[in-house]
């Protein structure tokens, strides 16, 4: 249940961000998540339903974007969109690989009234 | 009205993680975030490397259990010096947790530190701590596709250690298939094999120890 702390950050960074240019009802918060985060969505909704309860976020829409795990290849440096947690060069085969995205988790932009 | 944010959402735990490895740097402490899942021998593991330890490294603990005191008492009686933490109901270590053990842990005493996580594969993958290393625990009684099951913890982790080797032929675990498995999600992952009952693999799992506190530090363990 890591998707509980997850959520209260979010409520957190979100009602800062909206008080801060004086708005008072949040409606909508957009998040980016990695895939390699194995973020349950149902859980976090859930999850965010009740760390938002009494705050200027309560009944805003969590709208969820999960990026997929992007890695480039050292050997051939093609770029790949890695399925099945199997970091495998698609071109050329190779395992030396890094990863250039998946892991990133952030609050993009919020809509406020 | 659309609000411009980009801020990550584990920057708060971040920021306190850096604070605590900064800590860490400056007291000579070499720190490992130990995970697995309950029952893989975590606390026996640490137990064989205090004794192993002896007169080298001075090794520590901070514990983190939902409930009960029994790890830090167990490893105690190992003369080890050991901090529980007790989550409630929280099933990972963040890094505001472990700061908050820190003033009751002699660092400046302590060559290794190791924080026991809480028994789980999934949550305390994400909260850095301000270790140096992420090491997992995986026992051949849990069988051999973990990796693939929990990939981020196989992905962090700079170590696996497959323990209770010596329990290998009473189960069906494939130990080629788990290491080519764990290879998968983390092609450069390096495997020990070990068991705390036979103390196989114990010597190449302290050599391992020495080596990254020597990198870390540049000077050669206290022999």
């Amino acid at each position: 249940m890591h998707e509980m702390a997850i959520a209260r950050n979010i409520v957190n960074i979100a009602v800062a961000a909206a008080e801060k240019e004086g708005a008072t009802k949040i409606t909508r918060i957009n998040v980016v998540a990695g895939e390699l985060r194995g973020i349950v969505p149902e859980q976090l909704t859930f999850s965010f339903g009740l760390m938002a309860e009494n705050t200027i976020a309560s009944g805003a829409y969590l709208n969820l974007e999960i990026t997929p795990v992007v890695c480039r290849c050292r050997k051939c440096q093609d770029e790949f969109v890695v399925k099945g947690y199997h970091y495998l060069c698609t071109k050329c085969g190779s395992q030396d690989v890094e990863t250039l995205s998946g892991m990133g988790l952030r609050v993009k932009d919020i809509e406020v009234d | 009205m659309k609000i411009n944010v980009m801020t990550d959402i584990l920057e708060a735990n971040d920021r306190i993680a850096t604070a605590n490895s900064e800590a860490f740097k400056e007291n000579g402490n070499l720190v490992l975030n130990l995970i697995s899942s309950p029952g893989s021998g975590k606390t026996s593991l640490l137990e064989k490397t205090g004794d192993a330890l002896k007169g080298k490294l001075r090794l520590g603990v901070i514990a983190g259990d939902i409930e009960t005191m029994r790890d830090s008492e167990r490893l105690q009686k190992h003369k080890i010096p050991a901090v529980q933490l007790t989550t409630g109901s929280a099933c990972h270590l963040d890094a505001n947790m472990v700061a908050s053990a820190l003033p009751h842990v002699d660092l400046k005493k302590t060559d290794v530190l190791v924080i026991e996580n809480v028994g789980n594969l999934v949550c305390p993958a994400e909260f850095k701590v301000g270790e140096d290393h992420k090491i997992v625990i995986l026992s051949v009684t849990e069988g051999d596709e973990k990796p693939l099951k929990y990939p981020l913890v196989f992905r962090e982790s700079s170590l696996l250690l497959i323990n209770k080797i010596d329990l290998l032929k009473y189960t069906n675990f494939n130990l080629k298939e788990a290491k080519a498995n764990a290879r998968r999600v983390h092609p450069d992952l390096e495997i020990i094999d070990v068991s705390c009952v036979t103390g196989e693999g114990m010597d190449e799992w302290i050599a391992w120890l020495n080596r990254q506190y020597q990198k870390k530090f540049g000077t050669k363990p206290r022999a």
